[in-house]
């Protein structure tokens, strides 16, 4: 490789250990210019901004901390109250049910008194329309004897023959079992 | 990667558009080599520059005088200086004139850059050091990082190899950095260098502050030969602050350049151009995203070391 050899890197490389007194110059003129400008405003700028966050993020924080307090506290006070709402809703819940169950109580009450007044009514109006059945029944057999005596004996009973016919008719008659069943069915 | 196999599904199944790309990428790269074997076989193709030696690959550093103002020269070290100052002030400016409660990007990094300085001012000075030269740390770093960073974009200022477009006689692209100069890193190297000798005497006095430098405990044998060492130390931080942001720029520069294809040319093989090629722009990313922020931040700490070690004593 011959041809690398003759490479001549360093044939006029003389220039580059050779510090450049123009540039030398011109590298200390444009630090300080940058220097100067960066360090009167530009880093104060930044600082200052810098700075500002830090206070800002304290800031934050503190009312963070408190509105969390705040916040604690509130939800005590609700939570307080809740529970006093509760045993309120609880209370008035308790009564109504209290007086649902008393108008209840009261309703059936008031029902059975006037299912009894109502059976009682028809109890008597039953033993009423016994009582009349009876009567004409009686009448009737009363009737019916004298008819059948008067064909039998082909003659008028008197007043006082009529009275004795019935009194021994009825006497043979029972009516104990009609008044009792009448009795049973009030 | 992720995101590329989060993309919707390939057709082929079992291999991601990420993959598929490199894979293409690293035929085209194996095609083209073998490719310019076939066009120009295996002998060499030199230039008639390259051959004679009249080209030079470091020329590209040579800082020719574009013209003149009276005594002061122009040239292409002075036009990236005065990008360099531009881009500074007017970023740092523009940030600080909008300084928002909530950041933007460009805010942020800014915002990022102080307290990293602020940060090496305070663990390396004591209050009223850290005060007083927290300016010049910030801005040595935002300086020299504003600085290489420009030294990646490819402009053209290489006045010494032009080309033609259309009649016109164009320098050539290239990537420069006003810190591949020597100067540029001397003179800030020196400022500093000064300034802590100053820190030192004006802490210890003129003869109190070289006994500083001398560590305790040293036999009295031992004493003459410790001396110049540690006073030769001193001095030899001022050589290895500029020689390491020097010398790291401008091989970092080279390197992409030969890298590049530069090679190539000077061996007269393109295919070795072709060949190198990914080797160069690995070398330019590596240098673009993470020596040119390291350099400013090692520049910047030691700045801060030197001034905080000269008035404290051993």
């Amino acid at each position: 490789m011959a041809s690398v050899a003759k490479i001549p890197i360093a044939a006029s490389g003389s220039f580059l250990i050779t510090p450049n007194v123009g540039m030398t110059i011109w590298t200390l003129v444009v630090f300080a210019i940058s220097l100067f400008i960066l360090w009167k405003t530009v880093f104060p700028a930044i600082g200052r901004a810098l700075d500002k966050r830090v206070e800002t993020i304290n800031e934050s924080l503190d009312s963070a901390e408190n509105t969390r307090k705040e916040a604690e506290k509130v939800l005590a006070e609700y939570r307080e109250r809740l529970a006093e709402a509760r045993g309120q809703a609880d209370e008035i819940m308790s009564r109504a049910r209290r007086a649902a169950e008393a108008q209840e109580r009261q309703a059936q009450e008031d029902l059975r008194a006037q299912r009894e007044r109502q059976l009682e009514q028809t109890r008597l109006e039953i033993e009423a329309e016994t009582r009349r059945a009876i009567q004409e029944i009686r009448r009737e057999v009363a009737d019916l004897t004298v008819l059948a005596t008067e064909k039998v004996t082909r003659k008028t009973l008197t007043e006082a023959d009529q009275r004795r016919l019935i009194e021994e008719a009825l006497s043979e008659l029972d009516f104990s079992a009609l008044a009792s069943e009448g009795a049973e069915n009030a | 990667m992720s995101a590329l196999q989060a993309a919707p599904a390939p057709p082929s199944p079992g291999m991601s558009k990420g993959r598929k790309i490199m894979w293409a990428v690293l035929a085209l790269w194996i095609g083209g080599i073998v490719l310019f074997v076939i066009l120009f076989g295996l002998t060499s193709h030199k230039a008639a520059n390259v051959a004679s030696g009249v080209f030079s690959p470091t020329d590209e550093f040579k800082l020719d005088t574009w013209f003149k103002l009276g005594p002061i020269a122009f040239n292409k070290g002075v036009m990236y200086l005065l990008l360099t100052v531009g881009l500074t002030v007017g970023v740092m400016a523009y940030v600080a004139r909008r300084l928002k409660q909530r950041p933007g990007r460009l805010q942020a990094a800014v915002e990022w850059a102080y307290d990293l300085t602020q940060g090496m001012a305070r663990e390396n000075l004591d209050q009223r050091m850290a005060r007083k030269y927290f300016a010049l740390i910030a801005t040595l770093f935002v300086f020299i990082f504003v600085t290489n960073m420009i030294g990646y974009i490819p402009l053209p200022v290489d006045s010494t190899n032009k080309f033609n477009l259309f009649g016109l006689h164009i320098p050539s692209f290239q990537i420069y950095a006003a810190d591949t100069n020597v100067a540029f890193p001397l003179i800030l190297a020196l400022g500093v260098f000064v300034l802590f000798n100053y820190e030192g005497i004006k802490h210890h006095g003129f003869i109190g502050y070289f006994k500083s430098l001398i560590p305790g405990g040293v036999g009295k044998g031992m004493l003459p030969l410790i001396s110049v060492i540690e006073v030769l130390s001193v001095f030899l931080r001022l050589i290895s602050l500029t020689v390491r942001l020097w010398a790291n720029l401008l091989a970092g520069h080279l390197l992409i350049a030969f890298m590049g294809g530069e090679l190539g040319v000077l061996v007269g093989q393109p295919v070795v151009s072709w060949a190198l090629l990914p080797l160069g722009v690995a070398i330019y990313m590596f240098e673009a995203t993470l020596i040119a922020g390291l350099q400013a931040f090692i520049f910047a700490i030691l700045t801060a070391i030197y001034l905080g070690s000269s008035v404290s004593s051993h």
